[in-house]
């Protein structure tokens, strides 16, 4: 979901400069003969992935990401990486894949494969519950705030009219709109619909052409096999109901 | 306050608390290694030693550790080195405490009296043999001080680390505080076995300064 993380774009290139050079062996292959395929994502954001009460990880990821592990016939091992520099880690080899709620973009593709979508998310706007603001035009001269590198922070500037304040993460953003820092915030709307279901006091804000887009399972280019057998896996498991129930575990609702 | 969440995370960071100690640990050894090549270097014969020496500790000291950090973790697969998060984050924090370490034991043998060595030299004893039996003695105590702050600096640097992914101690509170939003008590522990750390460290550098030290009648 997040758009741009400029650390890595330069380690991107270098790695893709590096690596694209050795002709290698399908990653199916290579998956199937160690017996665990290892799964990339944050940890640190929920309910997709993070730290549970027995500081384990766990959320929608998670669950995903084992589950096509084990479709395909090996055991899933979840690999928590810095979101900053999560895609280089893939392409020089450091884990198979990453079930991240990565959005699909054309930039990204230029260094990875993507199987799915495995879910749709778009953007949306937050308030405090008891906050005057209606609507987009009551934001005109606000304080916005936005995280760093998502589309989010492109479409506030795009959209401009506000002052836009950049942070490093959902609970950021939670925290400066609580503490009266900022008047309302755009981020993804799954992860803080989830929390405010959980007691987080803010209010969905009506707005209109807000973007939505495609979230993949991104895996290191030129491997038709595995994408082909994590596509299958996927599709396998949206249509026999396992997806829906993972899904209803996490979120309370389909977001395909 | 949420002291419900305090409890829960007490043992968790103290796990965490365990990798920043580990991590601290390799980079200090790593770290004193390289400062005692670098210390010899900038005493050597050789101009071309003394020069390396000296851009090496301009450049590891005129650089942000955290850009070190991103240069060897990011740009390492670049060159062909792929290093785990904990590795690069070792090696990085170690090369980059041994360019101020080495400084510090410079300092401590620059403040032996010059004519002290120039007695000794006289007296016919050798660089080394000068340097073991009448300069170290004299400076040892100082060199342990100035290892001590260093080592300090380090532990508390360690928690860059979180920007790569290692469940430290800062990381893992982070994530703790990503579920919880309740910064104040996650960080709070966290700090607070930061300080345990170092009150640690501190005290066990003392001793070993206290063991080094010249008795009072030889101290002027």
């Amino acid at each position: 979901m997040k758009m741009h993380a400029w650390i890595s774009a330069a380690a991107i290139a270098a790695a893709l400069f590096t690596f694209s050079s050795a002709a290698e062996a399908d990653d199916l292959a290579k998956i199937k003969e160690a017996g665990k395929m290892s799964v990339a994502l944050s940890g640190a954001f929920p309910p997709m992935s993070f730290v549970d009460e027995s500081n384990a990880v766990v959320g929608f990821d998670v669950d995903i990401g084992s589950e096509l592990a084990r479709r395909i016939g090996v055991e899933p091992e979840i690999v928590t990486t810095a979101w900053d520099g999560i895609i280089a880690g893939l392409v020089t080899g450091r884990y198979d894949t990453i079930v991240g709620s990565m959005g699909i973009t054309d930039e990204r593709k230029k260094s990875v494969d993507f199987v799915g979508p495995y879910y749709r998310s778009g953007l949306a706007i937050f308030v405090l519950a008891d906050s005057p603001v209606q609507s987009l035009e009551d934001l005109k001269d606000k304080t916005v705030g936005v995280n760093l590198g998502e589309l989010a922070e492109q479409w506030a500037t795009e959209h401009g009219g506000w002052k836009i304040s950049t942070y490093k993460g959902l609970p950021e953003l939670y925290l400066e709109l609580t503490s009266g820092r900022i008047d309302a915030f755009i981020a993804d709307d799954v992860p803080v619909l989830v929390a405010v279901k959980g007691g987080e006091p803010f209010r969905q804000i009506k707005a209109k052409d807000l973007p939505i887009w495609d979230i993949g399972i991104a895996v290191r280019k030129d491997n038709p096999e595995l994408t082909a057998a994590l596509q299958k896996a996927l599709d396998d498991m949206m249509a026999d109901g396992t997806y829906m129930k993972i899904s209803d575990k996490w979120i309370g609702a389909d977001m395909r | 306050m949420d002291i419900d969440l305090i409890i829960r995370s007490i043992p968790f960071l103290g796990e965490a608390a365990l990798m920043t100690l580990a991590l601290a640990a390799g980079s200090l050894v790593l770290g004193f290694g390289v400062a005692t090549l670098l210390v010899t270097a900038r005493f050597a014969r050789c101009k071309a030693l003394r020069g390396i020496a000296v851009a090496y500790v301009s450049v590891m000291r005129g650089t942000p550790l955290l850009v070190q950090l991103f240069i060897l973790y990011f740009g390492g697969p670049q060159v062909g080195l792929v290093l785990s998060p904990f590795v690069a984050g070792t090696v990085a924090f170690g090369l980059n405490i041994g360019a101020y370490m080495s400084e510090g034991l410079r300092g401590a043998i620059l403040s032996v009296d010059k004519g002290q060595n120039e007695a000794a030299r006289t007296l016919g004893f050798g660089r080394l043999d000068t340097l073991r039996h009448f300069i170290l003695p004299q400076c040892a105590a100082l060199m342990i001080r100035s290892l001590g702050v260093n080592a300090v600096i380090l532990v508390k640097g360690t928690a860059l680390i979180s920007t790569i992914g290692v469940v430290d101690l800062t990381y893992s509170s982070q994530r703790i505080m990503t579920s919880s939003v309740r910064p104040f008590e996650v960080f709070g522990i966290a700090a607070a076995y930061y300080m345990l750390i170092v009150f640690g460290l501190t005290q066990f550098m003392r001793a070993v300064e206290r063991r080094f030290a010249l008795p009072e009648e030889v101290r002027e």
